[in-house]
């Protein structure tokens, strides 16, 4: 623990520090377990986080975004500390994602697709499902997926969280989204939810071109 | 997919964000979506996704021992 330096902040910042950065410990928590995908070093993270921020607290512009300030801070301590530790995610190349349709995976594999069986097939996946394809996400793409999705933060707020162009942001969150339903499809398809597909016809990859035949587009 | 329904549905995600949308394009995306089933229902499904990963990747609360713990640090720091 890096919290051995004095903290030289206003009785005032401190007393604003503790009221305001305090709430947030639920959302900061639900980020760090989502980056570290483990409770232990969730933990470490967010109380490396909470030090960091105090000691720096007289830096911190008032009227901006305590939430967004804050996940700046743990994701740096996270890329810093804890990611060299973190298990190999799963690889996946650009192109197959780019392709990847869940809409156009669900009517093929499974004849019986209707309107609604997108939903049938999301509600039958359990809330470990759900986490398991966050988990198993690329580094990148997770970080992306959690700020957007799950924390709400805006696309600036994230370029400046990530430290990266706002090009970048959009187009980490659109790989990883596209790869989070991928995973969640084989996810579907591992419990049986979804019937696999014969070998030699999986749609990984191959150009989606159905749309044209599969009825119900008037546009062209 | 058309390139045209591949940029609907891409713009569909900025409204899906929160980020600004012009007007126009808010018209556009809408008489898209209306003529166009398979993009709606794509943007249905991206919907649905969307929510089910913020109601559960956000749903563990922080442990009330490292709560504690950290007002604890700060008082001492």
């Amino acid at each position: 623990m890096a919290n051995a330096a004095p903290v030289n902040l206003s009785a005032d910042d401190k007393k604003r520090f503790q009221e305001e950065a305090l709430p947030l410990l639920d959302s900061l928590y639900a980020g760090a377990l989502r980056m570290t995908r483990n409770p232990a070093d969730a933990e470490d993270l967010i109380q490396e986080t909470m030090m960091r921020a105090y000691r720096a607290f007289d830096r911190f512009e008032a009227g901006t975004n305590l939430k967004a300030w804050l996940f700046r801070i743990m994701t740096n301590a996270y890329i810093n500390t804890y990611r060299k530790k973190q298990r190999e995610p799963l690889k996946v190349s650009s192109d197959e994602l780019e392709e990847f349709d869940l809409y156009q995976e669900l009517k093929h594999h499974d004849t019986a697709y209707t309107h609604s069986a997108e939903n049938v097939v999301l509600d039958q996946l359990v809330d470990s499902d759900i986490i398991q394809a966050l988990d198993d996400l690329p580094e990148q793409f997770r970080l992306a997926v959690i700020l957007s999705d799950v924390q709400d933060f805006s696309y600036a707020e994230m370029a400046e969280i990530m430290d990266v162009p706002i090009g970048t942001v959009m187009s980490r969150l659109h790989r990883g989204r596209k790869a989070l339903q991928k995973r969640l499809l084989q996810l579907a398809q591992d419990r049986g939810i979804v019937k696999t597909p014969p070998a030699g016809q999986r749609g990984n990859g191959k150009p989606m071109e159905a749309d044209s035949q599969a009825g119900g587009s008037t546009a062209s | 997919m058309k390139e045209h329904c591949r940029e609907i549905l891409a713009t569909a995600y900025l409204f899906l964000d929160g980020e600004g949308l012009s007007h126009a394009e808010r018209i556009e995306i809408e008489a898209h979506l209306e003529e166009c089933a398979p993009c709606l229902e794509r943007f249905d499904l991206q919907t649905e996704v969307r929510s089910i990963v913020y109601r559960i990747g956000g749903s563990t609360p922080c442990p009330e021992a490292l709560k504690n713990r950290i007002a604890n640090l700060l008082e001492q720091a």
